[in-house]
């Protein structure tokens, strides 16, 4: 379980977040929304201790994040903009990403490079941008980590891959429990996919809980409309 | 396989737990016949495995479907009780696509030979 409980951060005199509380349960998928600048990538920086919080506490299963290395090899992080070493080729990420994780498994990387059809002799450099995605989470899931972060992961991802990719990720989430939170704005998709959403609102977190009983609650809403209602209709009334 | 509809007013679980029915109302899934696993419907609809547990559930709930420890959900042999609910809605469906008949010319008493027809060819298969 990660549980987030009075988050702050402000960069200089701007305040990104504050007085955020999150919960995203062992086992569930997670979506996180909210408009552009509204904080996610901040709050998922700080969630996967990239970024350090001004104030409040992150744990993951009750232990702090940051500056936690045995927390970090538990969590597996696709950020929105990736970042590869040099001239690596896939095979020499994977045997980078095989001594930094213990859990890592190689018939998947195996499986999943070759269902993807990606060279793994090829520098990563290379690639188009697509593919350096799909390189990204075949090592990350790969990793075989307890908790997936996904920062808006899936646009550049053509509907084949998107379809792949999430049947590996839903796999793990029913065979053992893998938990994933996910922000993005492709909301069409996260209604599928998630069991609870968090909505950023404020600085903090507007709304928080499982997307089925919200949408029984606003007679059969959908995911966009639920995001528009809560961020324009609630508090009008 | 049915295909799930994300502009559809129906929720996801709804429309697995429809399809699942419709599945079994046409005799793609027969008596018996094991229903993908959650975690191979999982896959094949790209919907979370918690839905469609609970798709499954409501289904064994409502009798479609059975369960047996460690072997998967099955087709029930027959149902329980009449879905109501279900019977409500496909009335309603040949009501409108009725209407859409109307519209096009066809006359009342042409429409309910065909029915006839129709249900006579399908009496047969199941």
């Amino acid at each position: 379980m990660i549980q987030v409980r009075g988050l702050a951060k402000s960069f200089g005199d701007f305040t990104a977040l504050k007085d955020l509380d999150m919960t995203v349960e062992t086992g569930s998928v997670y979506g996180l929304i909210g408009v552009n600048g509204s904080g996610k990538t901040t709050l998922i920086r700080q969630l996967t201790g990239v970024l350090r919080p001004d104030a409040g506490s992150i744990t993951i299963d009750g232990v702090p994040v940051y500056d936690d290395i045995d927390v970090k090899k538990r969590v597996g992080y696709v950020p929105d903009e990736l970042f590869f070493m040099g001239n690596y080729s896939l095979n020499a990420m994977a045997s980078f990403y095989r001594g930094l994780y213990k859990s890592w498994n190689e018939e998947r990387f195996r499986a999943m490079t070759e269902s993807f059809g990606l060279k793994p002799g090829q520098r990563l450099s290379r690639m188009s941008k697509g593919m350096q995605k799909q390189a990204a989470f075949i090592l990350v899931m790969s990793a075989m980590p307890d908790y997936l972060i996904l920062d808006e992961p899936i646009d550049g991802l053509d509907p084949i891959m998107r379809k792949k990719l999430w049947g590996y990720i839903l796999g793990d989430v029913a065979d053992r429990r893998l938990t994933v939170l996910i922000s993005s704005h492709n909301l069409r998709e996260l209604e599928g996919i998630c069991d609870c959403i968090g909505i950023i609102k404020d600085k903090k977190l507007g709304f928080e809980g499982k997307l089925d009983e919200l949408q029984n609650e606003l007679s059969d809403m959908s995911l966009e409309e639920i995001f528009i209602y809560e961020m324009e209709g609630r508090n009008d009334e | 396989m049915f295909q799930l509809d994300l502009k559809s007013r129906k929720s996801i679980y709804e429309q697995i737990v429809d399809g699942c029915k419709e599945m079994i109302i046409c005799g793609d899934l027969e008596p018996n016949e094991k229903l993908p696993s959650v975690r191979e419907m999982s896959a094949l609809l790209t919907v979370n495995p918690n839905t469609i547990q609970k798709a499954y559930s409501r289904l064994e709930q409502d009798g479609w479907i059975y369960t047996v420890t460690g072997r998967g959900a099955f087709v029930s042999e027959e149902l329980h009780e009449p879905d109501t609910r279900q019977i409500e809605s496909i009335f309603e469906q040949i009501g409108a696509l009725m209407g859409q008949l109307r519209y096009l010319g066809v006359k009342g008493e042409e429409m309910i030979e065909r029915l006839k027809k129709i249900s006579e060819e399908r009496g047969t298969a199941r």
